[in-house]
């Protein structure tokens, strides 16, 4: 038969147990101040490097590219603070400032698209609103993406609907969009019109006539789509939004 | 005669349809108002005649066959006419010249601005 542990034998334990949490702070603190070492010469080194190409970054796009993606594969996002140290490129800024512009276009726009825009579109009305120096107008698709993201943090305002083949919406009104309004987009967009009918939706996504109208009206319903009665057998519903001329109008 | 500049929603089918969805049709009215004054003021033209709005190219773009608010029988609808010049007339751009209200007067400005 055991004994059982008497007081003289928990008592051990306890010292024990006390002597391996001071040599874990011990260590754990060994660690913190090596830490601390390292990130101040990665500091320092950054700043030399900040110093060194901090115009590359805001004018070339490739450069900007690389060197997020460089970002992304350590776990660090240069964009979640304006304090964080790699604000010191500038790199925040120029997304934060690109942000703001595309917060411009998008309500400059919405009256005629109805808050959805595509990012081509967006694109373009951007690099006419920046001004005309160089620098100003290397903005690639992906640092549009990229803005537009963190556009998201201020709540359900903007949110960007992929539509097939790379291309992107931009959403700025907080209406609901669904998989099946969603679906509706990439329909109307790879047919390479700007405009979809029932028939076509129901036969491209093999979907219930009563779905098919639900999704449509609700369309017309945010003032995405416009009616037009006057197609060639059915009602068709046509998108502002992905209609070319619409989106080259300089209004 | 000097050339208009069509805006975009001249060449979108759906303009002349009148939408269903209140706020768009507002979109609509307001562009078709700016669109009819500006039309008028480059061809200097002043009356609009109901009866003949069907071969005027303001109303009816046959290059993507469409007519302002066509009907089923493929006539043209002149209460869509009426109900754009009523809305031209609430801005003071625009006048009914009899009772029947078939002869329209258009203006570029307002009484007020002239």
């Amino acid at each position: 038969m055991r004994r059982k542990a008497g007081v003289g034998a928990i008592q051990k334990q306890k010292l024990e147990q006390e002597k391996y949490r001071d040599k874990g702070t011990e260590i754990q603190e060994n660690q913190f101040e090596q830490m601390t070492k390292q990130m101040e010469t990665f500091r320092v080194n950054l700043e030399e490097f900040a110093s060194k190409y901090k115009n590359e970054i805001k004018k070339n796009a490739r450069f900007r590219r690389q060197f997020t993606e460089m970002c992304a594969s350590i776990g660090v996002d240069p964009l979640a603070s304006g304090k964080g140290f790699w604000s010191v490129l500038g790199i925040g800024d120029f997304y934060y400032e690109l942000a703001v512009q595309i917060v411009e276009v998008c309500m400059a726009t919405n009256y005629k698209n109805g808050g959805l825009i595509s990012l081509d579109e967006l694109r373009t009305r951007l690099i006419q609103a920046r001004g005309r120096r160089k620098e100003h107008q290397e903005i690639t698709n992906e640092d549009l993406l990229a803005a537009a993201k963190k556009l998201r943090i201020f709540g359900n305002g903007f949110s960007i609907v992929p539509i097939g083949r790379g291309k992107h919406l931009v959403q700025s009104v907080p209406g609901e969009l669904s998989m099946d309004h969603t679906a509706v987009l990439q329909q109307a967009s790879l047919s390479g019109n700007a405009y979809i009918s029932k028939s076509t939706l129901c036969k491209e996504l093999k979907w219930e006539p009563g779905r098919t109208q639900k999704a449509l009206d609700h369309m017309v319903k945010e003032g995405l789509a416009w009616l037009d009665e006057q197609g060639e057998n059915e009602t068709l519903y046509w998108f502002p939004s992905l209609f070319t001329a619409c989106i080259v109008s300089k209004e | 005669m000097a050339e208009i500049e069509w805006p975009w929603q001249y060449s979108f089918p759906p303009f002349f349809t009148l939408q269903p969805h209140s706020d768009t049709r507002a979109k609509q009215l307001a562009a078709w108002k700016s669109l009819i004054l500006e039309y008028y003021r480059i061809t200097k033209q002043a009356i609009v005649d109901i009866r003949e709005v069907h071969s005027s190219p303001l109303f009816n773009n046959s290059a993507i066959n469409r007519i302002l608010f066509r009907q089923d029988n493929g006539k043209l609808s002149s209460e869509a006419i009426l109900l754009i010049l009523e809305e031209l007339a609430k801005s003071g751009n625009a006048s009914p010249l009899d009772k029947t209200k078939q002869r329209w007067l258009i203006y570029w400005h307002t009484l007020e601005e002239w």
